[in-house]
């Protein structure tokens, strides 16, 4: 855990003094930027975290150990990978959500189908943009090149678990 | 002062509801741990949002996206796949930025796929949401984990997408921005009578973040 985040922070040390040396606006500007996006998204992160430790609470105890739990296998996998899919809203809702299951029992890499599925398959996102914005050829070629993905990396998430043991959580 | 956005008010409205499931389910002890549980992660977690919020800025000062366009044509070959995942890396923002970019990028020259590598890399492990929400919800490992684990998969979408038989142009974008629809088909940014390249500017894909407005 403290590994990562120091590698974090030597890269982003690194970055930001890229930047200066480029030259002092360009140096100023990632740092407004940061601090915009320091100031935008620390009361949702405020506001988010509850709602996580909440539904946590709340969904009943064998549900998700049960239908996805670590020994759910493919099965699991593909079902979170659907379920990821039809998940309607942004990241304030599948991410709490998805630490929920986790608290609940559900299995790290079934969560990774989880997260991945909504990535990818994102019905919501999909009808309501993509297909506005770049039209429904464009969909679906995206569609047909990346629908088995989900569950593909819920399969690697499997395979890779054993070096990720924090992935569990808690 | 904390401004008061939709998506605030959202996700204040559902934590609300959430708290108050909690209540009728667990009293209020299940508030209480719920509560704990989110300042155990707020704590943890706190210096990774800061960091990350920190690469992101730096990465797209020193990588705009539309700088990497130019590269991602169709015989870009596995390089410009390359570089679309990683624009698709550093690309902020919800739906409503990320594609009308995609028309951006189309236009300086990129193919279908390299806009298909760069909308699922930035759907699947777009900077920023990793950042935001990933790392301070899920902790470190599950991040990483799912992050290593998606990396090569955008790369996989744009290689099969470049052997699917389904053409995409500008053509067939329902709203094609203010710019792609001056140029006719198969024509370069470079001979629109505009003349504006996204990728000279820096800035250059803030500029489209409006279109929606042409959308029917």
């Amino acid at each position: 855990m403290s590994l990562s985040l120091g590698l974090m922070v030597l890269l982003a040390a690194a970055a930001l003094l890229t930047c200066f040396r480029r030259g002092t606006a360009s140096g100023r500007r990632a740092l407004v930027d940061t601090a915009d996006g320091l100031k935008r998204i620390l009361p949702l992160i405020l506001l988010a975290l509850p709602m996580a430790g909440f539904i946590a609470e709340i969904i009943p105890a064998d549900w998700a150990s049960d239908w996805l739990g670590p020994d759910s296998g493919a099965t699991g996998i593909a079902i979170a990978t659907l379920a990821g899919g039809v998940l309607p809203g942004g990241p304030f809702v599948a991410f709490p959500l998805a630490l929920a299951f986790l608290k609940a029992g559900a299995g790290p890499a079934q969560m990774v189908a989880l997260i991945s599925g909504w990535s990818v398959l994102a019905l919501h996102r999909t009808i309501t943009w993509e297909m506005t914005v770049l039209g429904g050829r464009f969909v679906a070629l995206r569609l047909l090149a990346s629908f088995p993905l989900p569950f593909l990396a819920g399969l690697l998430a499997e395979a890779l678990l054993p070096f990720f043991p924090g992935a569990a959580l808690r | 002062m904390i401004r008061l956005d939709p998506n605030l008010l959202r996700v204040g409205a559902m934590t609300l509801a959430a708290g108050l499931g909690a209540y009728a389910v667990r009293g209020w002890d299940g508030v209480a741990r719920g509560l704990a549980v989110a300042a155990d992660l707020l704590v943890m977690v706190g210096p990774a949002v800061v960091a990350g919020l920190a690469l992101a800025a730096a990465l797209r000062v020193l990588v705009p996206p539309g700088v990497l366009a130019r590269w991602m044509g169709a015989e870009s070959g596995a390089r410009g796949l390359l570089l679309a995942s990683l624009a698709g890396l550093i690309m902020p923002g919800g739906p409503l930025a990320a594609f009308p970019v995609v028309l951006v990028l189309a236009q300086a020259g990129a193919d279908r796929g390299a806009l298909i590598t760069f909308v699922l890399s930035w759907a699947l492990n777009g900077f920023q949401r990793i950042v935001i929400w990933e790392l301070p919800v899920l902790g470190a490992d599950f991040a990483l984990l799912r992050f290593l684990v998606g990396l090569p998969l955008p790369f996989i979408a744009g290689w099969v997408a470049r052997r699917l038989p389904i053409r995409w142009t500008l053509e067939d974008a329902p709203a094609r921005g203010t710019r792609a629809s001056d140029s006719p088909r198969g024509t370069r940014a470079s001979d629109s009578p505009r003349g504006t390249r996204a990728s000279d500017s820096p800035r250059g894909t803030r500029a489209l973040d409006e279109p929606r407005g042409k959308q029917p």
